[in-house]
């Protein structure tokens, strides 16, 4: 049987003591928090434990005692070997340090032991003067039992958080939590007891990593003062928009689905969701709400900062005037282009033989459209300026905002080529579902709803005859109406795919979990994925002891772990059923899809 | 003698497998093949019978080749639309009456069609077509003369291939709707809208009507419907040798083999039928036995 003992690297050098720690149980194995030194009062120690207790909810205990001889501390074995009978433990460990030398030893006194702790005494006091390296394995194969030191960076280990191994995750609900997780929750629970440092003037003192001074920041500690009235203004605020947003006006049905399908309405609504959590009074409970709460927060900072940057250079040296006057010229171009186009597709395009009647007919109808909505654009112009320069004014909400309101922009603007699109594909779609059906008339065969199958079926001599006639025409009228969908289809995907482009990039900084991945960066120790053992000494006769590093998660699993959920953008659909929709003439949009929320 | 060539023992050999027998598995005796029947139940024709239906096959050809003729008259112009349309209606109404004489002196067990319906699927008819001819007009306008021809041609094949004419009323939806889709890509071609109406009927009444009274008039005037039968042939070739003499010859040396030549050869192969009937079970494997094996 092996003991492993957590010892913090801290009180390597502590003066002899007392240590203070919890046995683990369940396994074989012990964590050593802090050493408390002479001159102390039993009774104190063990008043100042029972509080630690039930501060920390730990099983504080006093584990056994740490005696690093100096000058003048000779005979302090005897005396230390009587305080097992102050503290009555199961177990008692009596660790060891002598000077010049790197390693302890440690012995073992179970209470059966105890009694025959008279006889080893002596035995031992006999080894100590050897002081060789069979001594230690005599004492070994007596005991039978083997030690392991396990040095560790009480501060890392108080501070890091563990995350569960990705591959084989071991159940919490189910399992018992391994010794692993339960020694770094001994650790990181077991604060008020690193509070008593050696300004401290109680009648206790004690060596850990924070014996030399508290640590702490004067900002945090005035950010911490100020957050509450600055959260219980944003909740007010919070208030009257949502009251405003559920005012009886904006229900109505038209609103609701328009607001719904734009994005800015969307990205409020979510920046509400995200101000609404972080300006709760009460304060995270769980680490992954905290991480929520502070990744939501640095976002947010960001976002603003980048929409503040968008802003100084947006109304610097009039670029809005600048884009305002581009942009008229540029859709009047776009518009140029477009008829072209028709005027191509009207004619014999790539050599393809069209029906020419229904292809003027198509053509002429879009030219019309296209002429609209050039009107429309003409009629807008002088509003374009004033539009664009209030519209930037959003980008002080963030850049999400800014890039939100150009996609609805984008939206806007290109809405004949949306019109044509859904023209060409009801056309398309009603074709191709018209020729299928008629073409199991041609077969004589029909579609079975009750039992979803092809039937034989024998039709009337004058159904027969009006379906081959309507096969016929639809069937030499498909590769017109097939091309125009083709063309229409092709404009509005670069349109989704721009829209997509921004919707994706919103949705990258609402989400991207910074503040994780800066942890990750400059404090790689405080998101833990396991730990490694690297050896200290290993000299035969004496314990084996071992520095316990963090291992830090990978920033993959950072970004997957601490990704704020939001509504998903990507496209629902597989790329596969995204073809099959583009070829049975299914309409396609960029809009994000509420029920896809990720929670 | 079994294949082992077992040495003939006292006890008589049995056909079963649930008794000891000192013979190997494999063993049969010699009157194994008694049991052998050959050509079991089956029709010896006539000659003169398998011609005669065969000569539906042959007016279904002559039908076709009537057809594409009134097509090439039309289109060089030679018979103008209003002829057609009215020799059509004179013909079906011709047809409509006789068809209710047949039906009226053979009191038939299913229930007739009433004169309205009638009357209602012919104004379905006539309305559509006329509606839809300035459409089917310009159908084809972009496609190119040889592509109409050749989808026509395989049309037409298609229609004499999945005709059902064993049992020709009503008429396949298959056949029909491939001879309708071929006279629409050929009526495409003609140069007016009326022209394409007047061919339309034309292949209404000669692909949709005319079989279901030539089966009437089999079933229940079997000599006069020998008579139609030669007509009709008669009248395609004769039809198909004013406007291309190569294509009656061709269409001469088709129907001649089809009537003619097909039955002779079907009686002369019969002799050679030998179809063999036992008491043993033939291996048969109804179904895919690979998805047995796991």
């Amino acid at each position: 049987m092996v003991m492993k003992i957590f010892f913090p690297q801290c009180c390597n050098l502590a003066d002899s003591g007392l240590l203070v720690g919890r046995w683990i149980s369940g396994h074989d194995s012990a964590v050593v928090l802090a050493v408390i030194h002479y001159p102390f009062i039993p009774g104190q120690v063990k008043e100042y434990i029972q509080q630690m207790k039930t501060q920390s909810g730990v099983e504080l205990s006093v584990l056994g005692s740490w005696s690093l001889p100096k000058d003048g501390q000779e005979g302090m074995d005897s005396f230390l070997k009587d305080l097992s009978t102050i503290f009555p433990q199961e177990r008692w460990l009596q660790i060891r340090r002598q000077i010049g030398k790197t390693g302890f030893t440690c012995e073992i006194l179970s209470q059966d032991q105890k009694r025959k702790a008279a006889q080893q005494e002596a035995k031992k006091k006999k080894e100590e003067g050897n002081k060789t390296s069979d001594g230690e394995a005599g004492h070994e194969e007596e005991e039978e039992e083997k030690v392991i030191f396990v040095h560790y960076e009480q501060r890392k280990v108080m501070l890091s958080q563990l995350h569960p191994i990705e591959n084989g995750d071991p159940d919490p609900a189910t399992g018992e939590p391994s010794e692993l997780r339960q020694m770094f929750q001994t650790v990181a629970c077991s604060q008020p007891l690193f509070f008593l440092d050696k300004y401290d003037d109680g009648p206790l003192k004690s060596t850990h990593w924070q014996s030399q001074g508290r640590e702490a920041s004067i900002i945090v500690e005035l950010l911490k003062q100020s957050s509450t009235p600055l959260c219980l203004l944003i909740t007010w605020l919070l208030s009257i928009w949502t009251w405003i947003c559920n005012m009886r006006f904006f229900s109505l049905y038209p609103l609701r689905f328009l607001s719904s399908k734009l994005s800015t309405c969307v990205q409020l609504s979510y920046r509400t969701e995200h101000m609404r959590t972080l300006s709760s009074p009460k304060t995270a409970v769980g680490h992954m709400h905290f991480m929520r709460k502070a990744s939501i927060f640095v976002s947010f900072l960001v976002d603003v900062a980048l929409g503040m940057l968008l802003m100084s250079w947006l109304y610097r040296d009039n670029h809005i005037t600048m884009l305002a006057n581009t942009l008229v010229p540029a859709a009047d171009h776009v518009a140029k282009n477009l008829e072209e186009l028709l005027q191509w597709l009207m004619g014999a395009p790539a050599g393809l033989k069209m029906n020419r009647a229904l292809d003027q007919v198509l053509g002429r109808f879009f030219l019309y459209h296209i002429h609209l909505w050039i009107s429309y654009i003409h009629l807008m112009s002088p509003f374009i300026e004033g539009i664009l320069w209030y519209g930037g004014l959003s980008a002080c909400f963030g850049l999400t905002f800014a890039l939100s309101l150009l996609s609805d922009m984008v939206a806007l603007f290109t809405f004949h080529i949306y019109c044509f699109y859904v023209y060409g594909a009801r056309l398309y779609c009603l074709k191709i579902y018209g020729l299928s059906s008629l073409w199991r008339l041609f077969r004589g065969k029909k579609w079975n709803v009750l039992r979803q199958r092809v039937d034989s079926c024998s039709y009337d001599l004058d159904q027969l005859f009006i379906g081959t006639l309507l096969f016929t025409i639809l069937l030499f009228l498909l590769p017109t109406t097939a091309l125009y969908y083709l063309v229409f289809t092709l404009l509005r995907l670069v349109v989704v795919l721009f829209q997509g482009i921004l919707h994706l990039s919103v949705d990258f900084i609402n989400s991207f979990p910074l503040f994780a991945v800066g942890l990750r960066i400059f404090r790689p120790y405080r998101l833990a994925e396991g730990v490694k053992f690297r050896v200290l000494s290993q000299e035969p006769g004496t314990a084996l002891h071992l520095m316990m590093e963090m291992n830090p998660l990978k920033v993959s699993t950072v970004v997957q772990t601490y990704r704020t959920p939001t509504y998903s953008c990507y496209p629902k659909d597989s790329w596969v059923a995204l073809m099959k929709k583009l070829f049975v003439g299914e309409l396609i949009y960029p809009w994000r899809h509420k029920s896809t929320k990720t929670d | 003698m079994g294949p082992d060539g077992a040495p003939g023992p006292a006890v008589p050999w049995q056909k079963v497998l649930w008794e000891r027998q000192p013979f190997p598995d494999n063993y049969v005796d010699e009157r194994f093949l008694e049991e052998l029947r050959r050509n079991e139940g089956i029709r010896q024709y006539h000659y003169w019978a398998v011609v005669k239906e065969a000569g539906f096959v042959g007016q279904q050809l002559s039908c076709v080749a009537i057809f594409i003729t009134l097509w090439l008259y039309m289109e060089q112009g030679l018979l103008s639309p209003e002829m057609l349309l009215s020799t059509s209606l004179a013909c079906a109404l011709l047809g409509y009456g006789l068809h209710q004489a047949l039906m009226s002196q053979f009191e038939s067990d299913c229930e007739p069609r009433t004169h309205l319906a009638d009357l209602q699927s012919a104004s379905i008819f006539l309305s559509f077509t006329f509606g839809f001819s300035p459409v089917l007009k310009t159908l084809t306008e972009s496609v190119s003369t040889d592509t109409v021809y050749a989808m026509s041609a395989v049309m037409l094949l298609a229609h004499l291939v999945s005709f059902p004419y064993a049992q020709p009323s009503p008429p396949g939806s298959l056949s029909l709707n491939a001879a309708l889709f071929a006279s629409v890509c050929l009526a495409s071609r003609l140069p007016g809208a009326l022209h394409t109406f007047a061919m339309l009927s034309c292949a209404l009444l000669v692909f949709a009507l005319w079989p279901c009274l030539l089966q009437k008039l089999r079933e229940n005037a079997p000599k006069h419907f020998t008579g139609v039968c030669v007509g009709v042939c008669l009248g395609g070739v004769v039809g198909l040798g004013s406007q291309s003499p190569g294509g009656a010859v061709l269409l001469a040396l088709a129907l001649g083999s089809v009537t003619l030549l097909c039955p002779l050869l079907l009686v002369r192969l019969q002799r050679h039928k030998d179809n063999i009937h036992g008491p043993w079970d033939e291996a048969e494997i109804h179904e895919d036995l690979s998805r047995l094996r796991h």
